[in-house]
């Protein structure tokens, strides 16, 4: 993913999110929008920003009704357009610079989408809660802590960087997988299906990672994506012992040392929420909603049991749903408890259906007893098995080369080790090699998207055969 | 109880939970009644059953153990006898006269010879013959051990050693070659010697423990509480504590000989036979049986305490087609019916190791293990994988064993027993079969018929047992027989293999392991001759090379219980190999399961696991059920991981059901395809590209791989499809260029004009 690292003023970006449907009426244009980062920005900037984005819709929805407006590409920005759900539109802007002459367009949409997909996974749609309540308190009282607590993320001292292409070689919207004997592939899915019994007749779904990587999966591929996106974010070992996203390069990569990463995460908490608006001082300006924050930092920790345990859910007073996480499956259209338990580098996600049961806290609570009960032998096997078998942080680098395989298919890629990154000269980081998949067949079995290559890789369409080394 | 009632009740007694019972005897019994017989005497060396008149004596083979083999006999002197035994070879026959005096006797020439003891102090407790090199047979005196060899020229023996011990009373089998000397004013002082064919071993003096019944009384143990077994190759012994009322077992190393544990009795008299190296414990008193599987550390019973039964009375009168054996199955049925069959009456006499004497009615009983009932009586009270491994270890009746362990498994699966419990009963199966594969016991010689599905009995309740069909005892019995000769000369191998197994994992075996598994057990009849006679001594021509006799003996035997029944007596383990586990187990679960298979594909995951970690190849049938089942349920992303973690494992035959199941499912296909190229089925890989219609790609790998044997037609119809021309064009032109002769084949003209007439159309 080539974001931008240049040291962008926080104002530099906008993020903005907003509904087609409402406020055509003149004087209610403030209705419109559901999100603005930065939110401090008087409401006249904000309604010029949507309203060139509107107009750019509307009128591009002349020519192409399916797709509309994609980018618009000014002197000194660039506006990515998201339709997340219909007529509602994510919209990003950043500054351009001159280093980087083109931006990476398809890798900040995804990014749009990555947020969005989580928000889905998390609350449901944005039209969904904006039909709960038309007036739009509810989804702005989401949106905004959740948005927020996501881009707190590339948050860096007070400035919001993206990574850019330089930092990391990331494609959003994809797993990455571990490399597994066929001994360890078999206890692992022997795992699996123990952990699958241990919710009774149930129809539940498991998710196993190793340190960041994917071990095994049950769900369907698009809640796989979400459901991993957010265990690196929030439950891989390493976030949870250290506060620091394990899915940032720009943290572990560029600045590379532990020093800065306490820094970070010092100085990260230390940063007045005042200052990015969260809840107290949000749009709505309305307290009274109870919203979950999922993505909120540092709320999950390990209980003895080895269970993970978070409070962010526990707040959610006077509701039905209980203290456990729940999340929505997108390929099921179902409301799932959340189960995460942790063993050494292991991580176990359980997701089991809500509806299958009256008393949700008790099941859950049984659904643990059991596994503790029934599986930690087999999970201390796995986790020896992997462990063994696992090359360490630097597995799959191969030396001399920078790359990203993406298997379409798949939803699956598998980059440069990022601590390999800073090895590299700034020349050969600037000229990296994209290694053809076959040629690392033996480390990963992918077929290779060129299509997708020259989008993700490429700095300047000019001198493509210049700049990277294909070896086919 | 009459014969007549027996029968009856026996037939009740199927048909109800009265009846149920894990052994039983098989009737007719092995008649040996002979007119002015003076006793009846055991030579387990030989494995005879000897009975002795006035001037000849009688002997009946019991191994193979037939009701209808017809005695031999042999003239002797006439004179009391204390005990009677022939050599190893056959050539002699020894006999006890006196405390002080054996007599041989040559069988061929009929000259005798008599050795006595010379101290007037000592007297002769017992003989036996043996294989050890060193001797060919041992005197038991009350002063020790004399071993003698025998001289066939000067037709004489000759002593070879000495060994001077206090003796009160001793225990010998020939089954383990081992001779227990009690001593000591309880008698329970033992000191042991093994004389095997590797040479003499000394077993170090150890003591037995016995409870006191008050503080200062002395038990004193007797010769008939000490019972010397053998089981799995290991060599124990079963000592009765009255007092305490057990069963201690000790078991004996080269070096060593160490408390195994003790097993509670519940009766004053109580006998102990070995069937198939199951530990039977008879409670006399109480006429029941405990069954006890030693192998495991475990000393819990395998099921409750059952009676014995008497099983199959007159039922071979029913089959036709043994008419030859009914003439005489009728007259025998009048003997006993004349006599009194009761089982545990006072004049049974219990031959280690399975083998019980009728002293007054004069027959012997074979005592058999009912697998299927025991495995179902055991299944409903104890563990499902400790059953299997009960059944995986029975080498006797090795079919059935496998079709009982086949039919639980199938059993638990179809229950829905819980992952863990079947994945053990996985681990169970394989474990054995990856052993047996190791030892080479497992032989591939089961036809499918015998083991089709259709034909096991289904035992998932007592009921289902009890309903064994006249017809089917015999044949079942018929099978026993043979597989049992059959068993023998295996067992030799087995034997020692899995001695060698063992071995290893409790270093410190004896010798004793390496003993074949001919069975002895010395029987004192009941003497009537009180008159003793002077010995008659001569001389014979005897070979002393008794070993030869034990491996030809055996062998002999194997054939000719090979000859009818070749495929049963082939099956000596009841091993199941993954491709029958696939075919009786996964293929026919497949049909009868219904709704989520999800549980199926985890019991599947364990087999793999198992065979995984005991390097068994799995039938690639096997995974292709695995893709079928989760395909079915649209599990796709566990197919691919499935796939790419190589857990199903390459093959054509999956490669094909991945595109298959793939219609719904492009990944899926895609899989398919990968894996058709990585296993350089060019072919196929081709036809499937111009299938999907990627014509042109399949073109190209075509050229690079040289696959020549796809029809032109066919990629020439996919380009024609694409509706581009200038596609077929090239799609033409490739053919031309490259395949001679192409330009005068009908395809080359059909598409041309097709290819002028699409090109007219557009310039049009």
């Amino acid at each position: 993913m080539g974001l931008s690292s240049a040291s962008t003023a926080t104002e530099a970006i906008k993020l903005c999110i907003f509904d087609l449907r409402r406020g055509q009426q003149e004087g209610q244009e403030l209705d419109k929008i559901l999100f603005f980062f930065p939110a401090d920005l008087p409401f006249s900037t904000q309604l010029s920003v949507i309203g060139l984005s509107e107009g750019l819709i509307t009128f591009t929805r002349i020519f192409s009704p399916e797709a509309a407006c994609e980018l618009i590409e000014a002197e000194r920005h660039s506006h990515v357009f998201y339709e997340a759900e219909p007529d509602i539109w994510m919209v990003m802007i950043v500054e351009k610079n001159e280093s980087e002459a083109i931006w990476r367009i398809a890798a900040l949409q995804k990014v749009l989408k990555e947020v969005h997909s989580l928000f889905l996974m998390f609350h449901g749609s944005i039209r969904a809660l904006l039909e709960k309540e038309p007036a739009g308190g509810l989804i702005r009282a989401h949106l905004h802590p959740f948005m927020m607590d996501y881009l707190r993320d590339f948050l860096f001292g007070k400035k919001l960087l993206l990574p850019s292409f330089r930092d990391c070689l990331k494609e959003c919207g994809t797993v990455q997988m571990l490399n597994v004997s066929r001994e360890a592939a078999i206890e692992v899915q022997s795992l699996v299906r123990l952990l699958e019994s241990c919710a009774g007749s149930s129809p539940c779904y498991s998710l196993i990672l190793f340190q960041d990587l994917l071990v095994s999966t049950t769900l369907s591929p698009v809640d796989t994506i979400n459901l991993f996106t957010y265990a690196v974010l929030r439950l891989t070992p390493r976030t949870i012992s250290s506060g620091v996203s394990s899915w940032s390069y720009l943290r572990k990569g560029s600045t590379g040392s532990s020093v800065t990463a306490g820094y970070t995460l010092a100085h990260s908490a230390s940063v007045p929420d005042q200052y990015y608006c969260l809840p107290d001082t949000s749009p709505s300006g309305d307290n009274n909603y109870h919203v979950v924050r999922p993505l909120k930092r540092d709320r999950w920790s390990k209980a003895k049991d080895g269970f993970l345990v978070t409070d962010i859910w526990s707040a959610e007073a006077g509701s039905s749903t209980s203290a456990t996480p729940t999340i929505w499956l997108q390929q099921t259209e179902e409301r799932m408890y959340l189960c995460a338990y942790q063993f050494r580098s292991l991580t176990l996600i359980l997701v089991v259906p809500v509806a299958s049961i009256l008393n949700g806290e008790q099941l859950v609570s049984l659904v643990k007893q059991q596994v503790l009960e029934n599986a930690s032998l087999k999970m201390l096997k796995v986790e020896e098995k992997l462990s063994k078998g696992w090359g360490g942080e630097n597995a799959y680098h191969v030396s001399g080369y920078r790359y990203l395989l993406v298997d379409v298919d798949r939803n699956v890629s598998r980059a440069s080790p990022p601590g390999k990154v800073t090895t590299l000269t700034k020349d050969q980081v600037l000229r990296t090699v994209i290694v053809k998949g076959p040629k690392v067949g033996r480390l990963f079995p992918l077929q290779f998207s060129i299509p997708k290559v020259v989008s993700l890789a490429c700095t300047t369409t000019a001198n493509v055969n210049e700049v990277w080394h294909k070896k086919f | 109880m009459s014969g007549k009632a027996s029968s009856s009740q026996s037939s009740v007694g199927l048909s109800g939970p009265g009846g149920l019972s894990h052994v039983y005897i098989q009737y007719p019994p092995l008649q040996c009644e002979i007119s002015g017989s003076r006793g009846l005497f055991y030579d387990d060396g030989n494995k005879l059953l000897l009975s002795p008149t006035l001037d000849q004596v009688f002997s009946w083979k019991t191994m193979p153990f037939s009701p209808l083999v017809a005695p031999t006999s042999d003239t002797i002197s006439e004179g009391p006898i204390l005990s009677i035994r022939y050599s190893l070879d056959a050539k002699l026959i020894a006999i006890q006269r006196s405390n002080r005096e054996i007599q041989f006797w040559h069988r061929e020439t009929g000259e005798t010879f008599s050795q006595s003891c010379r101290s007037e102090s000592e007297s002769i407790l017992g003989f036996f013959w043996t294989d050890c090199p060193l001797c060919d047979i041992v005197f038991v005196k009350t002063s020790g051990l004399d071993l003698f060899a025998y001289n066939s020229e000067s037709k004489s023996l000759h002593l070879v050693e000495t060994r001077k011990l206090n003796v009160c009373w001793y225990a010998y089998t020939h089954e383990s070659r081992l001779v227990l000397l009690a001593s000591g004013m309880q008698c329970k002082t033992f000191n042991g010697f093994q004389l095997s064919s590797a040479g003499i071993i000394r077993l170090p003096r150890f003591e037995m423990a016995m409870a006191k019944p008050e503080a200062n009384s002395k038990p004193v143990l007797a010769a008939e509480d000490i019972y010397i077994i053998t089981v799995y190759g290991r060599i124990y012994c079963l000592q009765v504590d009255r007092v305490a009322m057990l069963l201690h077992s000790y078991r004996f190393y080269r070096d060593a000989v160490v408390q195994q544990g003790s097993l509670p009795i519940y009766s004053s008299r109580i006998a102990v036979s070995v069937v198939d190296n199951v530990l039977l414990v008879h409670q006399v008193d109480a006429k029941v049986i405990i069954l006890y599987d030693i192998f495991a550390d475990s000393r819990a019973p395998i099921s409750a305490p059952l009676p014995l039964l008497l099983r199959g009375l007159r039922r071979f009168n029913s089959s036709a087609s043994r008419s030859g054996r009914e003439d005489i199955e009728s007259s025998e049925a009048n003997v006993v019916s004349g006599n009194e069959t009761i089982t545990y009456g006072d004049e049974w006499i219990f031959l280690v190791p399975d083998l019980i004497c009728d002293v007054a009615s004069k027959c012997l009983w074979k005592i058999h293990l009912d697998l299927e009932a025991s495995s179902a009586i055991a299944a409903s009270s104890s563990e499902m994988p400790s059953v299997l491994e009960f059944l995986q270890r029975r080498k006797l009746e090795a079919n059935k064993a496998k079709q009982l362990c086949l039919a639980i498994v199938r059993t638990i699966i179809l229950e829905h027993r819980p992952v863990p419990m079947v994945a053990r009963a996985m681990d169970i199966l394989v474990t054995n079969y990856s052993h047996s594969i190791k030892t080479g016991s497992y032989l591939k010689g089961i036809k499918s018929e015998k083991t089709s599905p259709s034909t096991v009995p289904h035992v998932s309740s007592p009921s289902a047992v009890a309903e064994v069909t006249a017809s089917r005892v015999g044949a079942l019995e018929k099978s026993v027989q043979h597989e049992f000769a059959a068993g023998v000369d295996s067992e030799l191998f087995n034997r020692s293999s899995t001695l060698l197994s063992s071995d290893s994992e409790d270093n410190a075996i004896s010798e004793p392991q390496k003993t074949n598994s001919s069975d002895i057990h010395f029987f004192y009849g009941k003497v009537d001759g009180e008159n003793l006679m002077g010995a008659e001594t001569s001389s014979t021509d005897v070979q002393p090379t008794s070993l030869q006799h034990q491996l030809l003996g055996p062998s002999n035997n194997a054939l000719n219980a090979n000859a009818p029944e070749q495929q049963e007596a082939q099956l000596t383990s009841p091993a199941i190999s993954p491709d029958q586990m696939y075919s009786f187990i996964f293929a026919p679960i497949e049909e009868e399961m219904v709704g989520d298979p999800s549980y199926l594909v985890a019991i599947i995951i364990e087999f793999l696991h198992s065979a995984n970690s005991e390097k068994v190849k799995v039938h690639p049938n096997l995974y292709v059920l695995t893709i079928q089942l989760l395909a079915r349920y649209e599990r796709y992303a566990e197919l691919g991981l499935y796939v790419i973690n190589k857990i199903v494992e390459p093959s054509k035959e999956v490669a094909l059901q991945l595109l298959e199941s793939g219609r719904q499912n492009i990944q899926t296909r895609k899989l398919g395809l990968d894996m058709l190229r990585q296993l350089s089925l060019h072919h196929d890989y081709v036809l499937f590209l111009v299938q999907d219609g990627y014509y042109l790609e399949a073109l190209r790998y075509a050229r690079k791989y040289k696959v020549n044997t796809v029809r032109p037609s066919l990629f020439l119809e996919a380009a024609f499809a694409s509706n581009d021309s200038q596609h077929l064009a090239a799609v033409l032109r490739f053919f031309s260029d490259f395949i001679p002769g192409f330009q005068s084949t009908s395809d080359h003209n059909t598409y041309y004009r097709i290819l002028n007439e699409m090109n007219s159309s557009i310039a049009a």
